[in-house]
């Protein structure tokens, strides 16, 4: 006993040790971006946030299985659990796989050790395997401390709440089936978006992987929103594929794992044997694949850092600038406009931090989008639409977009750049400038309207006529230029260069009115619009609405004191009291 | 003759102690004023008070006579400034970052993408030009700040540790630069470390001491104020607490032995 606690602490104290800690805490915190205003969570505040999202919902199931409820309501109170919880359990598997997922998104970079490690490390006399070894190591324990905690509350939680009036064996059975799949779905999440990261950086140059990455990240997002988002319909489909034998091919991987999660359970088919062995192959898969993907790219990138670091790319000049002086007569009168946009443009474009939260708004939009787009197809009036109407889901469609486009490029642009550098426009720019707003909406507006219009002009004028398709994107657009402006009351900051707006008191009105503000964005336009089709007074409405709204903007703008128009580039928390220097 | 650049009393507090106390010094066009002191000793504090990025808890900065707060935009737009740390936006290419300095001041396009490209190529930075400034060296960026301040050919320069990692031959094109630009008329408030180079390149010599003037004057007379023969001894004379050798020699025995 003494002698292995004489190891263990000759251990711990050793550089083994000590570089894996050093790896682990590199993957949590300690960026090389982060700087005060920037987002950087502790640990402690990483694995809370993790673990909310489970903890809720399994909250929220008491409303399906609590048998008060369930009397209450003259439901059945003695169900089967393992029948009647499969679209929950099918819920759960997808959160944690989500999680841990979107987890190794957002710590992409810090996964493997990069240039900055081996400047640090490389001269140490440490063995180059040692350091291998080390972040593998951290690497597991972030895998495995991940699917610990994101499942650490639904694991006992859920268990509970279905099987409160089941025998204890049931409650055992379904405990223990109920966590095996959901840590497995956590680590397949997890390891499946490690291996990944990992073939991208063995095969890709430096440079075209930096690139590839932003997009494979963005990717990854829209999966994982689609996942979430279809959580509700993919149970439903595993039900027709009950007899099929190769029902994995037809279905997501969470579905895999609700196979074997019921086929742990019992419930045994040809679709489950089948779900299940998959989930257990896909999942030896990722852990194989992201294996060799970080042996290969520890030794291409890691261990031939100093190569590549001492060969500085050349780049290539911009293709942008041609646009861009289009741009400049047309647009961009004013010399802080010109310089602004391109840097906003440019930012938005390269900046990773702020095209991966575009990127995860343009997702969703697109993922809630789609799934208003298919039903509306579905209940098409006619095969040919041409000449009919379409519906108000159908017209709904780039509104939904337009909508998460412009919430998120405005989000986003109060996301700073390297806050440091922003001295260059503190130092140029004359804080009592008015031309935040009008910047603003131009970045907004330039972004937006030519690409929805792009994309619905000729889809609409392809099914429906070019008059339809004509008047929708003009409405379209119209509404896109009321929101943006509607946010941009107020709006003064140069994009990318305040620090992360603190937590207001009124925070959750304003969540609240985006989610008033997308429905009336989405839908009641979307509907009055189809009246309008079908009935052009309608067309009326629209006049008053546009006026008003655009008036009592105005007036608002109008309305603010001197002193809230200044360039702001430190966003300051509201003082309650203040103190008033009376000595003085 | 009038004063391009003056400061009055400046005082500055961050805390109860006062970083900055009762700084005051004149610049007239012409001249190169280096500013000397110790880690600490309010050499940024003061220089981020004359570009006006901080206010003076009291005090004022002015320029030709009037303060620099009555007009900042103007006061900025013939201002040239090297800060002491190269932040940059890595995201964007040098030639972008300049593209987008020249913007801010209002310049010509063809004239500036003229001039950039020049100052590029003088500064030996052409080739990178395209690249990214991630992955410029410290001395890559800084030659960056250096053709930034100088794009719109300033009257006044500030200047804080402009020969921070830059090589040997583009110190010494800097260093010949700072004078050129002193004989041309310009205004230089010079911030530096490296003692030979404001005995070289400065008319007049500041020295601070915690937050304090204790020497100011031109440069050939401060050592002649301290009776040492050259500045570095006038410095270390003025500033210094410690005997350095005998520091360097504690440094070995702890080094060696483990204790003083």
């Amino acid at each position: 006993m003494e002698l292995a606690k004489r190891h263990w602490e000759r251990l711990s104290h050793g550089p083994f040790l000590r570089l894996v800690r050093h790896c682990v805490d590199r993957i949590f915190s300690g960026g090389e971006s982060t700087e005060p205003g920037e987002l950087d969570l502790s640990i402690a505040t990483l694995l809370a946030l993790l673990a909310t999202p489970g903890a809720f919902v399994s909250l929220f199931c008491m409303d399906h299985y609590g048998s008060l409820l369930l009397f209450l309501r003259g439901q059945a109170i003695d169900f089967d659990p393992y029948t009647a919880s499969s679209s929950d359990e099918y819920f759960f598997i997808v959160l944690a796989m989500v999680v841990a997922g979107a987890a190794a998104v957002w710590k992409w970079d810090r996964l493997l050790p990069d240039r900055r490690d081996y400047a640090n490390l490389a001269p140490l006399p440490i063995a180059s395997s040692r350091i291998f070894l080390a972040n593998l190591a951290a690497l597991s324990v972030l895998a495995v401390v991940l699917s610990l905690d994101v499942n650490a509350v639904p694991s006992f939680l859920f268990p509970l709440v279905v099987c409160a009036l089941q025998t204890s064996h049931v409650f055992g059975v379904f405990l223990a089936t109920h966590t095996l799949t959901i840590v497995a779905a956590s680590a397949f999440g997890f390891l499946a978006v490690f291996a990944l990261l990992g073939i991208l950086m063995a095969l890709l140059p430096y440079r075209a992987f930096r690139k590839a990455s932003l997009y494979a990240r963005c990717g990854i997002v829209f999966v994982l929103m689609a996942l979430l988002t279809t959580s509700v319909s993919v149970p439903r489909k595993m039900e027709h594929l009950r007899n099929v034998s190769r029902a994995w091919a037809y279905l997501p991987p969470p579905a895999w794992f609700l196979g074997l999660c019921q086929t742990l359970r019992g419930q045994r088919g040809p679709a489950m044997t089948s779900l299940g062995g998959a989930a257990i192959v896909g999942l030896l898969c990722a852990l194989a694949l992201s294996l060799a993907a970080y042996s290969l790219c520890y030794a291409r990138c890691f261990a031939q850092s100093a190569e590549t670091m001492a060969n500085l790319p050349a780049g290539r000049a911009a293709r942008a600038s041609v646009v861009f002086r289009l741009l400049d007569p047309l647009l961009l009168r004013s010399a802080f406009q010109r310089a602004c946009y391109y840097f906003a443009f440019r930012t938005i474009f390269r900046s990773e931090e702020q095209a991966f939260a575009l990127g995860g708004f343009l997702s969703l939009g697109i993922v809630i989008a789609l799934q208003t787009l298919l039903p509306a197809m579905n209940n098409r009036p006619s095969p040919t639409m041409s000449g009919a109407i379409p519906s108000a889901g159908m017209l709904s469609v780039p509104l939904i977009v337009g909508f998460f486009l412009i919430v998120g490029l405005w989000s986003v642009c109060a996301i700073p750049a390297p806050l440091r550098a922003n001295w260059v426009f503190r130092f140029h720019v004359n804080s009592r400038s008015r031309e935040c707003a009008p910047l603003g909406r131009k970045i907004i507006l330039t972004f937006v309207v030519p690409a929805l219009a792009i994309v619905c002009l000729p889809m609409y004028s392809h099914f429906w006529g070019w008059r339809l398709g004509v008047v929708h994107t003009a409405l379209v657009a119209m509404w896109c230029v009321l929101l943006t402006e509607g946010l941009l009351v107020g709006f003064r900051k140069i994009p990318f260069t305040c620090s992360l707006p603190k937590f207001k008191s009124h925070v959750i009105v304003s969540v609240l009115l985006l989610v008033l503000g997308y429905f009336a964005f989405t839908s009641v336009t979307a509907t009055v619009e189809s009246w309008a089709l079908a009935d052009p007074l309608w067309f009326v409405l629209f006049a008053p609405v546009v006026l008003g709204v655009s008036v009592a903007l105005y007036k608002w703008r109008r309305g603010m004191a001197e002193n809230d128009r200044r360039i702001l580039f430190e966003e300051q928390s509201i003082t309650v009291v203040e103190v008033l220097n009376l000595n003085s | 003759m009038e004063l391009a650049l003056e400061a009055r009393g400046l005082r500055k507090c961050y805390t109860a102690a006062p970083a900055v106390r009762d700084v005051t010094f004149g610049l007239h066009a012409g001249e190169v004023l280096g500013c000397l002191g110790a880690n600490g000793a309010g050499k940024s504090t003061i220089v981020k008070m004359l570009t006006g990025l901080s206010e003076p808890t009291s005090g004022q900065v002015l320029w030709f006579g009037a303060s620099i707060h009555q007009d900042l935009v103007a006061y900025r737009r013939r201002l040239g400034y090297v800060p002491e740390e190269p932040e940059l936006y890595s995201y964007l290419s040098g030639w972008e970052y300049l593209e987008m300095v020249g913007t801010l001041r209002g310049m010509e396009r063809a004239k500036m993408a003229k001039k950039i490209d020049a100052l590029l190529a003088l500064f030996s930075l052409a080739p990178h030009r395209h690249s990214s400034i991630g992955s410029y060296s410290k001395g890559m960026r800084q030659r960056i700040l250096l053709i930034a301040a100088l794009l719109h050919d300033p009257e006044i320069l500030i200047l804080d540790e402009p020969l921070s990692g830059l090589d040997v031959v583009s110190a010494m094109i800097v260093k010949s630069l700072i004078k050129t630009l002193g004989e041309r008329g310009k205004a230089i408030f010079y911030c530096s470390h490296v003692l030979e180079v404001v005995e070289k390149v400065c008319s007049h010599v500041m020295i601070l001491r915690k937050g304090k003037v204790i020497a100011y004057a031109p440069t050939a007379e401060v050592h002649r104020m301290v009776g040492q023969a050259s500045l570095e001894q006038a410095f270390v004379h003025l500033v210094a607490d410690r005997d350095a050798e005998q520091t360097a020699s504690e440094i070995v025995q702890v080094m060696s032995t483990g204790a003083t």
